[in-house]
This record gives structure tokens, C-alpha cells and sequence, in this order.
């Protein structure tokens, strides 16, 4: 197992008071908030994040994790000492998964059994656990403790990555979960389970797939939760996508934008073909109607045409681009003299 | 739950097919009555229907109110703060949309 360094992670000198420790994270967790940050890896910034702040923030894990030593560095192989933890209040507790399923193994080893210790279980309620959390465990723990009462079970939230292809046509996906289930001795467990969703035509980026029934079993006689499959695109290299619109830029040499031409484009639904109107300027936009992302209300596609320069590379092609120049006498710049050449 | 004939499980699009009532809306994106019902009174979320009883959510209100709760939980933002962050979120997306669109004209 690797060292965490939590310091590191803050940002904080070992030396930092406890009002520093919940400022840097307070501050840190703004910036890196996955709802909120434009920065690629803040979810995984803002875990390490929470699961920093959930032992410095607490006295006593903090004493215990500052005895192991400034000597390691972040990522560093380590093994705890035995006896590591001896005379803290969070020692001695039996190990549950599941908790912190997204924290570190290092975590979980040094301070994952802390649950079932009174103050840190209260301290983990109101900390920035993950999103499928601690709540869950402790609905299903206080219903087997004799709870008789049905209780619906929970609703569960995943993400699944598609091609923007699959909102043109529907797919077929298979999807790994993992759900905190009972096993035979009472235990919170977590259990992976494999799903086959279809994903229907139409559905776009940011949508939420709502599959009844397949989230967390209910208990005495509840029925169980349902499942919500947040839908992501993943980034096409042609196609931009724009709600139901989809854009795509097509570059056309500059006598097809002058002249007009027939041209070949490709859709996510397969190619077309499209008129480019003679007279054309670079940036044009050309909509397809209807050819965007299918559903009650299609969307449209947008073609933007980007004209592009044949390169002057041989002397017949040289010899072109002089005839033109004498065909047209043009300035481009015409308006920055007010006309004259 | 429906199950097509090859096995595969089908799902009903949130946002086009499915409206919440309180109690659903909870559910389905772990905040609770009292959270959400503040964040109504703060016009943070906005169903139809006079009464709590009556509320009814639109699919795209499961969005805004699973932000609400993990913002209101991580950074212990209150009812007013909720409501400025979900306006000022919306507005950072609309803007990122029309510079997307702007760069690829």
C-alpha cells in the first residue's frame, strides 16, 4: 500500500492549526468541487481532498496518523507499525467496507474500521462522503438490527460513456455496479453486479436514465430503488454536439465555395449529400434540418464550410494563383484604407 | 420494470418522461423534505402546484437538486447560497455553450 501524505494534499505545513486545516479545505474543496471546477481531474482531486480533511480535520485521527513519522513521502510503500493506532478512541473497531469504497487503500487500512466508533460515525455523516455513502449502510444495518417496518430500498446513481452515434440509433450496453448489499452475518458488503441496458434513440448529453426497480433491494416486503444512469458523450473528433444540434465542419477548396459543388458529408447517420451554394464564405453555416440528435423534436445539423488553400507547391500551381491574382485585382483589405490600394 | 426480449433492461429518459412529487424527488437525489422544500421557498427549484402535497418536479429538476445537495453537503452552502450557485452555474454553462459554439462559428 502507498503513504498518503495529507498534508500534501492540503497544501498545509505539519505544523498547521486546526482552523488552517478546515481553511485550506474549505478553500481547496471550492476550487475543485466536481459541480463546479472546469479542471479534468477534480473529482479525483476533490476525493483525495475529502479523505485528507477526514483525518486532519479530526483530532484524534490526526494524532494517530502524525505518530506514524514525517519520514515518507507521498506515494511512498509503507506497511503500518504494529500497535500503530494503540490508545486512540478509533482503535479496535471491527473493518467494514463500503464506507469510503472511494478513499484509498491506505485509508481504509489505517482508518477505515473507525466507523462503528461513536463520534468519528458522526463526523463521517456530515463529511463530504461519496456520493452512494454511509447513509446507505446505516439504512440497511438499522433494519436488520429489528427494524420491522417495509423500507423501500435506495435509489442508486451511475454514469455510463456513450458515442454520440448511440443517441442516433439506441445501443446496447453492458455496465459493472457495485451496490452495498447484506450478506448472511449482517455485514454491509459491497457486491458488483453486471447490468444490460438498452439506451434509447434520442437521448442526449447530461440526461438521466431512470431503470425502475434496479437500484437497492428493499427489505421487509419494500420494494427496491431505482437506478439512475446519468448519460455522458464522449468527445467525437467531427461532431461537436450542442444540445439536440450537432455541428460539423467541412472544408471545401475555394472554387467549390465560389463556384457551388456537390459534396459528400459524413452524419452520424451516414453520409449525405450536400449542395454548397456558389458564393460561399469561409464560416458559412448550412443546416440540415432534422438531422441532428432524433426525438419528438429532432434537432438540426449544422454544416460550417471552412474554405482551404490548395498549396502553391509546383509551378503549374504557382502559375494558378498568378493568373488569379491578375483576374481579380482584389484586396482583402480594401476597408483598412478606406478602398485605396 | 421492463425487460426487452434480448435481456436487456430499458429505461425511461428522466428529463422528457418523468415528473417527481416531493417525496420521489428525495428520493431520487438524497436530499431531504426539509432541504428541499427551503430551496423551493428560495425559488432555487421550481415545481408546479401550490402545496407541498401538490408539488410536482419536472425530470430536469433531478439535476439541479443532486448539485443542490452535494454543494449544500461538501461546502455547507445554505438555502440563499444554493440558489445564487444553481443561477451562476447555469449561467457559466450557457456561456461555455455560446463560446463553443463561437470558436467553431
Amino acid at each position: 500500500m502507498k503513504y498518503r501524505d495529507y498534508y500534501e494534499v492540503l497544501g498545509l505545513p505539519r505544523t498547521a492549526t486546526q482552523d488552517e486545516v478546515r481553511r485550506a479545505y474549505r478553500k481547496l474543496a471550492r476550487k475543485y468541487h466536481p459541480d463546479v471546477t472546469q479542471h479534468a481531474d477534480g473529482e479525483d482531486r476533490f476525493k483525495e481532498l475529502g479523505e485528507a480533511y477526514q483525518v486532519l480535520k479530526d483530532t484524534e485521527k490526526r494524532a494517530a496518523y502524525d505518530r506514524l513519522g514525517h519520514q515518507w513521502q507521498n506515494g511512498q510503500d509503507f506497511q503500518p507499525p504494529p500497535d500503530w493506532d494503540e490508545g486512540f478512541e478509533f482503535s479496535g473497531a471491527s473493518n467494514e467496507p463500503g464506507a469510503h469504497a472511494d478513499f484509498s487503500e491506505f485509508f481504509e487500512a489505517m482508518f477505515g474500521g473507525a466507523r462503528t466508533g461513536r463520534h468519528s460515525r458522526q463526523t463521517e455523516r456530515h463529511g463530504p462522503a461519496p456520493d452512494r455513502g454511509a447513509a446507505t449502510a446505516d439504512d440497511l444495518e438499522d433494519a436488520y438490527r429489528g427494524t420491522q417496518r417495509p423500507i423501500p430500498g435506495q435509489d442508486h446513481h451511475a454514469r455510463v460513456a456513450i458515442d454520440l452515434v448511440d443517441a442516433y440509433h439506441g445501443a446496447q450496453r453492458s455496465i459493472s455496479l457495485q451496490m452495498p448489499v447484506l450478506d448472511a452475518q449482517g455485514h454491509v458488503i459491497l457486491q458488483r453486479r453486471t447490468l444490460n441496458v438498452s439506451i434509447p434513440r434520442g437521448v442526449r448529453d447530461g440526461q438521466h436514465l431512470r431503470l425502475a426497480g434496479q437500484g437497492g433491494a428493499g427489505l421487509g416486503q419494500g420494494p427496491a430503488g431505482d437506478l439512475y444512469l446519468e448519460i455522458a458523450f464522449r468527445e467525437d473528433p467531427r461532431f461537436r454536439v450542442d444540445g439536440r444540434d450537432v455541428s460539423l465542419d467541412v472544408p471545401v477548396a475555394p472554387w467549390e465555395a465560389a463556384l457551388g459543388a456537390q459534396v459528400t458529408v459524413p452524419t452520424p447517420d451516414g453520409a449525405v449529400e450536400l449542395t454548397v451554394p456558389a458564393g460561399s464564405a469561409s464560416g458559412r453555416r448550412l443546416r440540415l434540418k432534422g438531422k441532428g440528435i432524433p426525438g419528438k423534436t429532432p434537432g438540426d445539423l449544422y454544416v460550417i464550410l471552412t474554405i482551404v488553400l490548395p498549396p502553391a507547391d509546383s509551378d503549374s500551381a504557382r502559375a494558378a494563383y498568378d493568373a488569379m491574382r491578375q483576374a481579380f485585382r482584389f484586396d482583402p483589405r480594401a476597408h483598412f484604407t478606406g478602398g485605396r490600394p | 420494470m421492463k425487460e426487452s426480449m434480448t435481456g436487456f433492461v430499458e429505461g425511461e429518459i428522466v428529463e422528457e418522461d418523468v415528473e417527481f412529487t416531493l417525496v420521489e424527488l428525495c428520493r431520487a437525489s438524497g436530499a431531504s423534505e426539509a432541504q428541499l422544500t427551503v430551496w423551493v421557498e428560495e425559488g432555487a427549484v421550481e415545481p408546479q402546484g401550490t402545496t407541498p402535497g401538490e408539488w410536482r418536479f419536472s425530470g430536469a429538476a433531478l439535476r439541479r437538486v443532486r448539485t443542490a445537495r452535494r454543494l449544500a453537503q461538501d461546502l455547507e452552502i445554505n438555502a440563499p447560497g444554493i440558489a445564487l450557485a444553481l443561477d451562476l452555474l447555469d449561467e457559466i454553462n450557457a456561456l461555455r455553450a455560446r463560446s463553443r459554439r463561437a470558436s467553431g462559428r
